[in-house]
């Protein structure tokens, strides 16, 4: 938690807070949804590069810390962020059904299987994102643009995916198709599990080889 | 007498630079100085014996412990500073310190405020608008207050006025007065070492030219002396002229 609270009160970029509060942008009538997830991309990123510009890593270096425990923080924040996101977004989803707001005409709604989409988006932008950051500790930007390509292409077909109509059950809120929604959710649910300690553990390993 | 400090045969190779074979050690109740002109390895020295850059061989024991294998545990008994490096310039003294204590269980509050007294520092300040001596100041205040037994400093007297110079020397004198502590100090103002220090460790092009006692650091570089010369050598004049030695052996 020393970890964690540290990133929070130092490290993290004050805007990657705004973008964690994102996740209520569901309740937006017409909106691309799975760009809320681009948001929890940008908050590492943005994160990344304040903590470089503020010589987090040598604060860090003079703690009693290891590098081991520096990966941590930075994964430990990101998953706080991601997770945060999605989270905040539920009441709004709610609130959304409440005001009978129509269904949302650019792309998918915010229904499970975009909960579950959600979390691979996330699971495939770490785990390119923080080992290509920490291959070197500082090159952020080059880290963004790596992970970012597999992000947006997901995010392309998932927001067109709900366009062919014999998938439009990924886009309906019907108890029916929620149920079949379910093993999306499933899916991300553990590949978002399996992503970040493996991105963890690889960060680690390259971190461990980088000069400070 | 256990050394707090044990570095041994450190290597490091970067492209157009090589720490090679660094070997010293500090015992308690010394302040040891770390001299050599810019570019010679003092900083990659301390930064390789902490493990921010990876030595490509050598030990490294610290207050009896294997540093590299017991590096958190090593790191609470220390007190680092790193002059010349900002961290976080757009908060307040107050937010880094109270994320500092957290991570030390023998965080002094009482300490820190008398240092914080002590250097005239205002806590409600942004890290940014202190001078670079009182940046200096502030990481010492931090270093100082969770009652580490070994403190690691890097030029922390470049950058700062007479008087603070002075006021940090005698702290550190104060420092290993308990005969259990120790201070390691790298700096390229070796009149503060002549001031302090009781050992010296010279570093030039990489490697360790003389580590001893000061007395003993200063006889063994007699040759170096002048017919003109009536006074013992300064570190100093050691260093200018053994510089200018190497330097006149590399042209011809």
């Amino acid at each position: 938690m020393k970890l964690l609270y540290k990133e929070l009160a130092l490290a993290a970029h004050p805007t990657s807070f705004v973008f964690a509060f994102l996740g209520c942008l569901v309740v937006v009538p017409a909106y691309p949804y799975t760009v809320i997830f681009m948001f929890g991309c940008l908050a590492p990123y943005l994160t990344f590069l304040y903590a470089r510009e503020t010589n987090d890593a040598w604060y860090t270096a003079i703690l009693p810390v290891s590098k081991r425990d520096s990966v941590k923080g930075k994964c430990l924040l990101i998953l706080s962020i991601q997770l945060f996101q999605l989270l905040i977004s539920i009441p709004f989803v709610f609130l959304r059904k409440f005001l009978d707001v129509t269904n949302n005409p650019v792309g998918i709604d915010a229904t499970v299987a975009w909960y579950g989409f959600g979390l691979i988006i996330y699971s495939v932008f770490d785990l390119v994102f923080f080992p290509a950051y920490y291959k070197n500790g500082y090159k952020a930007g080059k880290a963004f643009i790596l992970a970012a390509i597999p992000m947006a292409l997901l995010m392309t077909v998932v927001e067109g995916v709900v366009h062919i109509p014999a998938l439009a059950w990924l886009d309906s809120y019907a108890p029916r198709d929620l149920l079949l929604q379910l093993p999306i959710l499933l899916a991300g649910i553990l590949c978002y599990g399996l992503s970040l300690p493996a991105a963890y553990r690889i960060s680690v390993r390259r971190f461990e080889k980088v000069d400070l | 007498m256990t050394e707090l400090l044990k570095a041994e045969h450190l290597y490091k190779q970067y492209p157009g630079f090589t720490l090679q074979d660094v070997s010293f050690s500090v015992k308690p109740g010394r302040i040891m100085g770390l001299i050599g002109k810019n570019g010679a390895g003092k900083s990659t020295t301390l930064k390789s014996i902490l493990n921010m850059v990876r030595p490509t061989s050598g030990t490294v024991t610290m207050l009896g412990k294997d540093f590299f294998r017991c590096e958190k545990e090593c790191k609470q008994k220390i007190g680092v500073v790193f002059g010349g490096t900002d961290f976080y310039p757009l908060k307040k003294l107050s937010s880094i310190t109270a994320v500092t204590r957290q991570f030390y269980p023998d965080w002094d509050q009482k300490k820190y405020e008398s240092y914080l007294t002590q250097f005239d520092l205002d806590e409600t300040k942004q890290f940014r608008s202190l001078s670079s001596g009182m940046k200096v100041k502030y990481l010492l205040a931090l270093a100082l207050s969770h009652d580490a037994q070994l403190y690691i400093l890097d030029e922390p007297t470049s950058g700062l006025d007479p008087v603070s110079r002075d006021e940090l020397l005698h702290i550190f004198i104060r420092i290993v007065r308990d005969k259990k502590r120790a201070v390691l100090f790298s700096t390229h103002i070796t009149s503060d070492l002549d001031r302090c220090a009781d050992d010296i460790t010279y570093i030039q092009n990489g490697h360790v030219l003389k580590s001893a006692d000061k007395e003993t650091f200063i006889r063994s570089f007699e040759h170096l002396k002048s017919p003109d010369d009536i006074k013992p050598l300064t570190l100093e004049d050691i260093m200018l002229r053994t510089e200018r030695r190497l330097d006149d052996e590399t042209a011809l």
